[in-house]
C-alpha cells in the first residue's frame, strides 16, 4: 500500500474515490484534527440515478433538550399504552411511538453516513476512539442520548483538554443514566433522610464512581481503595436526571418541565445537579480532598484527568489503537511525554500518535466497523440505507437496517454491552465467525452497494502490493476478486503470508 | 482477610461439618471412563447467588435486602431456596441431576468486572496474566475441541487450536460462502489468520442449517454438536446484563430475575439438545463475583465476592447444596459487605474438567489453574 493509503487506513477511514491525495500526507495527517465536516449522507440509497452525498437535515438531528422532550412523550405514551388507553395499545401504535420518540436508529445512521461520507476521516476515528473509550452501551432508558454524547459530547470537545473530555463526558445523560448515576443520592442527603423517615430506601451506588476510576481514568494500577471509589460516588451523587422523567399521571411537558426545574434548577441536562441528592461536605478521593456541591465533579475529573497513572493507561491504549498491536516503549514514552508537557492538549496528544503511527511501520489490525467504513469508502459502495428509508423504515432489498447491520457485524456503540467497550487487541477479534462476517459483509456490499470502484482500480489507486494482487489474480470472477481483496491481509491490517 | 485456600484435609473437615452438605465420601472416580461433555454458562456482569439461591434460613437475609428475595421461590431444604426463575433447574434437581455451590466464587475479590472476568476465564493467578483460557488449556491437554456459541471466540476457550465458535450470519446479500475462495484468501494469510479463514472454509463446506439465535436454541445446538460422535467436548454461552445497580428487582420478572430465567432455558436447551448425552454432560455456570449483601441506595446491588455456582447434567448422581455457610451478619461478610467465598469455585470447575475429560486433579491444578495445592472437591459433587 502506497504510504497515503497505509496511513488513512491506521489512522482515518481511506480517501473517498473522489477526494483528492495529498502528497505531504504527513502535514495533512495532522491538519484533519481541525477538519471541518458536516454530517453528509445520502436520503435514499438506490443503484441509479447514484445518490447524492448532501448535509443530513436539522430536523434529524435534534439539540438536547427535544431529545429529552421525545423521551418523556415516549414514555408517556408507554404508560397510557400500559393503560390500555384507546390510540395507544396496538402493535402500529406502538411502533408509530418508537418511530416518532425514539432517535437511536437516526443517530447510528448518522454515525454510520459520517464514517462512510465525511471529509474528516481522522477526526471520525479519533471520535471512535474516545466513544469506546467512554462507552455508553444502549440500555433503553438512554437511547436517545447516546448519539448525542458521540456528537456533541466527543466530536465537539476534539480540539480541546483531556480535562475537559472527561468531565463532559462523565457529566453527559447518556452516561449518567447508563451507569446508574442519575437516582444516586448520598447517604446523608435531604433526599435519602426523608426515603428514609418514611421507611423506604434511598442511597448511594457506585456504579460510576467505580468505572470513573477503573476504565475512564487512573485503571486499577493506581490502586486505590473502596474507599475511595465510594469517595467518587458521593462526589457524583445528585448529578443526572431521570430521563423521559414522568409523573404520577401522564401530564403536559410543562408540567414536567416545572418539575425538573424544582429539582435540578435548569432544563439542560448536561448540567443537571439535583442539590438535594447531594452528599453534603467534601469528600476524599486518592488522597484529594473535593469540596462540596455541585462543583466538586470538575475538581475530581480535573485531578484524575492529569494523575499520572491516568496517563499511563490512556496513552497505551491510544498507541494500540492507532500505532501497533505491540506498541514499543518509545511510542508509549513519546505520546506520555507529549501528554504530561502539554497538560492534556488533545490536538497535541493525537498529534504526537499520528507521528507514531506514521512513523511504525507495523501493521494495525482494523476494528470490524472500522474496516466496513474502510471497505465501503474503496469502493464508492452504499453500504446503509438513507435517512428517509431508516426514518420511515422502508424495506430495502439490497441492505438491512443499521441496528441488523452492527449487530451482524458483532461491533456497534448503540448495541447493549459493557462499559469497557471494544477492546484494540487484535487476539480479541481472531474467530472463525468473525472473519465470515468480512467475506460475507465483502459480498454484500458488491451485490447490493453497488460499488463505483473496481477491483483493479482500487488495487492501482492504494498500490497493492504483490501479494494482495496475486491473492486477486488466484480468484475466478469479479465478485470473489473483489471479497478477496477486502479480505485480503493487507486491508484487513494484518501481517502477509 | 480470611484464608479461603483450603487444603484438602481442612476443606474435608469444614465441609463435613457442614449443614447443608447432603451425603458425605463417595466411591472412587475409575480412571477407565470415558470422557463426558463440559459445558460453561459465562454470567457477566455479576449474579447475585443471595437471589440465585436464597438462603432463607439465615435470619440476616430478609434483614439486609428486604427488596430482593423473591416470596415465590422453591425451598430446596431447610435452609436454601431457589429463585422462581428456576423452574426447569429446579425439575433437575428433583431428578438428582443438578446441584447448587454456594458462598463461592475464584479468590479475586477486588469488584472489578474486568480483572474478575479476565480471572474467571483465564483461571490465572492474577489479572490480564494469561492469554489463554482454563477451558482452553484443559481441553488442550486432553486433544479435543471445543466450541464457543458466540460471535467473539472468548478468553475461556482460548489456547486449543482447534476450538471454533458458532453464531450463525444474516446478512442480506450476502449469498453462500465459496470454499475455493476462502481457500486463497486463508492462504494469502499467514498463520493466525489462515488458520482462522480455514475454519471458516470448513464451515462453509457443511450444509447449511437454520439455528435460530436466542441463547436456548443456541444450547440446544450445542448439546446436538456434543453428542455427535466426534464433536466437541466442550461449549460455552455468555449470558450478560446482571450487573443490576439499581432497580434489581425480587421475582422473576425482575431484571435480576429474566436474566436468571435465560440461564433457565439454556439448561433446558442443553437437556434436549444433549439427548442421551446428557448422562454424560456437566454444565456449569461462571461469574465474575457476587454482589453486596445490603441492598444499595437505588433498589440493586452493588459488586460483592461470594455468589452461587449452578450445576447440572446427567454425570451428577445426587443433588445438593454444597456450602460452608459463612453467615450473613455484618461481622461474618467480607469487608463488613460481601458474602464470602469459602469455596474456591476453581476447584469446582476443575472436577467438572476430571469428570468430563478424564484428566487428573493434580495435572489440572498444575496444568490449567496453575496452583498445585488447589483442593479436590470431585466426590462433593459426582458421588
Amino acid at each position: 500500500m502506497n504510504e497515503q493509503f497505509r496511513v488513512a487506513q491506521k489512522l482515518g477511514l481511506m480517501f473517498l474515490p473522489d477526494s483528492p491525495i495529498p502528497e505531504d500526507y504527513k502535514s495533512w495527517a495532522v491538519s484533519q484534527l481541525h477538519a471541518k465536516s458536516p454530517a453528509l449522507g445520502i436520503k435514499t440509497a438506490r443503484a441509479y440515478p447514484k445518490p447524492k452525498v448532501k448535509e443530513w437535515p436539522k430536523e434529524l438531528q435534534p439539540d438536547l433538550l427535544t431529545r429529552d422532550n421525545m423521551y418523556h412523550t415516549y414514555k408517556d405514551n408507554r404508560e397510557r399504552q400500559r393503560q390500555k388507553l384507546q390510540g395507544h395499545n396496538t402493535q402500529a401504535d406502538i411502533e408509530k411511538n418508537e418511530r416518532d420518540n425514539l432517535i437511536k436508529d437516526i443517530d447510528q445512521l448518522k454515525f454510520a453516513h459520517r464514517n462512510s461520507y465525511g471529509q474528516d476521516q481522522l477526526r471520525l476515528r479519533f471520535t471512535t476512539f474516545w466513544a469506546n473509550h467512554f462507552r455508553t452501551a444502549n440500555i433503553h432508558d438512554n437511547s436517545n442520548h447516546i448519539g448525542h454524547l458521540i456528537e456533541e459530547g466527543i466530536l465537539g470537545n476534539l480540539n480541546g483538554d483531556f480535562a475537559n473530555l472527561l468531565y463532559k463526558a462523565t457529566s453527559h445523560p447518556a452516561m449518567l443514566v447508563y451507569l446508574d448515576n442519575h437516582i444516586s443520592s448520598g447517604p446523608n442527603s435531604g433526599h435519602a433522610i426523608d426515603m428514609k423517615r418514611n421507611g423506604r430506601q434511598a442511597g448511594l451506588n457506585d456504579n460510576l464512581g467505580r468505572e470513573l476510576l477503573e476504565l475512564h481514568t487512573v485503571s486499577p494500577s493506581a490502586n486505590y481503595t473502596e474507599a475511595d471509589i465510594k469517595g467518587a460516588a458521593k462526589v457524583l451523587a445528585g448529578w443526572g436526571a431521570e430521563p423521559g422523567r414522568v409523573l404520577d399521571n401522564p401530564g403536559t411537558l410543562a408540567d414536567t418541565h416545572k418539575e425538573v426545574m424544582k429539582m435540578g434548577g435548569t432544563l439542560n441536562s448536561w448540567d443537571y445537579f439535583k442539590q438535594r441528592y447531594a452528599e453534603p461536605g467534601s469528600k476524599t478521593v486518592m488522597g484529594k480532598v473535593i469540596s462540596g456541591g455541585k462543583g466538586g465533579l470538575r475538581q475530581l475529573t480535573d485531578f484524575l484527568a492529569s494523575h499520572e497513572h491516568t496517563i499511563n493507561y490512556i496513552s497505551f491504549k491510544l498507541a494500540q489503537h492507532f500505532v501497533s498491536d505491540n506498541p514499543s516503549q518509545s511510542d508509549l514514552k513519546h505520546i506520555k511525554n507529549v501528554w504530561k508537557t502539554s497538560g492534556g492538549d488533545l490536538d497535541q496528544i493525537h498529534t504526537a500518535v499520528i507521528e507514531r503511527a506514521v512513523a511504525s511501520k507495523e501493521p494495525k489490525f482494523q476494528w470490524p466497523m472500522n474496516w466496513l467504513f474502510q471497505v465501503i469508502r474503496l469502493s464508492g459502495a452504499q453500504g446503509f440505507k438513507g435517512w428517509q428509508e431508516e426514518k420511515d423504515d422502508i424495506y430495502n432489498d439490497e441492505i438491512m437496517s443499521v441496528r441488523n447491520i452492527f449487530f451482524e457485524l458483532g461491533q456497534g456503540f448503540w448495541l447493549p454491552g459493557q462499559p469497557n467497550g471494544y477492546s484494540s487487541d487484535k487476539n480479541e477479534w481472531l474467530s472463525g465467525e468473525m472473519f465470515e462476517r468480512r467475506i460475507r459483509f465483502a459480498s454484500a456490499l458488491y451485490k447490493g452497494g453497488f460499488p463505483t470502484q473496481s477491483t483493479e482500480d482500487i488495487m492501482n489507486r492504494i498500490g497493492a502490493n504483490d501479494a494482495t494482487k496475486n491473492l486477486v489474480a488466484s480468484v475466478k470472477g469479479t465478485k470473489n476478486k473483489f471479497v478477496a481483496l477486502m479480505c485480503s491481509p493487507e486491508i484487513m491490517g494484518l501481517e502477509n503470508a | 482477610m480470611p484464608k479461603i485456600n483450603l487444603t484438602r484435609r481442612q476443606f474435608l473437615k469444614a465441609s463435613g461439618a457442614s449443614l447443608f452438605l447432603a451425603g458425605l465420601p463417595l466411591p472412587g472416580f475409575t480412571k477407565d471412563k470415558p470422557p463426558g461433555t463440559i459445558s460453561v454458562i459465562l454470567l457477566e456482569g455479576g449474579m447475585d447467588g443471595l437471589t440465585a439461591v436464597p438462603p432463607f434460613g439465615d435470619p440476616n437475609l430478609s434483614k439486609m435486602r428486604r427488596g430482593l428475595t423473591p416470596d415465590n421461590f422453591l425451598k430446596l431444604n431447610s435452609f436454601f431456596g431457589l429463585h422462581p426463575s428456576f423452574q426447569y433447574f429446579s425439575g433437575l434437581m428433583a431428578k438428582n441431576n443438578a446441584s447448587v455451590v454456594h458462598a463461592t466464587n475464584f479468590p479475586y475479590n477486588k469488584r472489578s468486572h474486568f480483572e474478575g472476568q479476565n480471572l474467571m476465564e483465564g483461571g490465572g493467578l492474577t489479572p490480564f496474566s494469561e492469554t489463554t483460557g482454563w477451558l482452553g488449556r484443559a481441553l488442550d491437554l486432553a486433544k479435543t475441541p471445543g466450541r464457543s456459541m458466540s460471535l467473539d471466540m472468548p478468553l475461556i476457550l482460548r489456547g486449543a487450536s482447534e476450538n471454533d465458535n458458532f453464531f450463525p450470519a444474516s446478512i442480506r446479500k450476502s449469498g453462500s460462502l465459496n470454499t475455493d475462495l476462502i481457500n486463497m484468501i486463508s492462504m494469502a494469510h499467514d498463520q493466525e489468520g489462515s488458520k482462522i479463514f480455514n475454519k471458516v472454509s470448513k464451515k462453509s463446506t457443511q450444509k447449511d442449517s437454520v439455528v435460530p439465535r436466542d441463547p436456548a436454541s443456541l444450547a440446544k445446538y450445542a448439546g446436538k454438536a456434543m453428542a455427535n460422535d466426534g464433536g466437541p467436548l466442550s461449549s460455552v454461552i455468555k449470558v450478560d446484563q446482571f450487573d443490576t445497580h439499581a432497580s434489581q428487582g425480587a421475582d422473576e420478572f425482575g431484571r435480576h430475575g429474566e436474566r436468571m430465567k435465560v440461564i433457565d432455558d439454556i439448561m433446558a436447551g442443553y437437556k434436549e439438545g444433549l439427548g442421551d448425552a446428557w448422562d454424560r454432560s456437566i454444565i456449569l455456570t461462571l461469574t465474575e463475583f457476587g454482589r453486596t449483601v445490603k441492598e444499595n441506595g437505588t433498589w440493586g446491588t452493588d459488586h460483592g465476592w461470594g455468589s452461587a455456582g449452578l450445576l447440572a447434567g446427567g454425570a451428577i448422581k445426587k443433588s445438593r447444596v454444597i456450602s460452608q455457610w459463612p453467615g450473613l451478619a455484618e461481622r461474618d461478610l467480607f469487608e463488613k459487605r460481601d458474602l464470602m467465598s469459602t469455596i474456591d469455585y476453581r476447584s469446582v470447575c476443575a472436577a467438572c474438567v476430571e469428570n468430563a475429560l478424564g484428566l487428573d486433579h493434580d495435572l489440572i491444578a498444575e496444568k490449567v489453574f496453575f496452583t498445585p495445592g488447589l483442593p479436590r472437591v470431585y466426590d462433593y459433587i459426582f458421588s
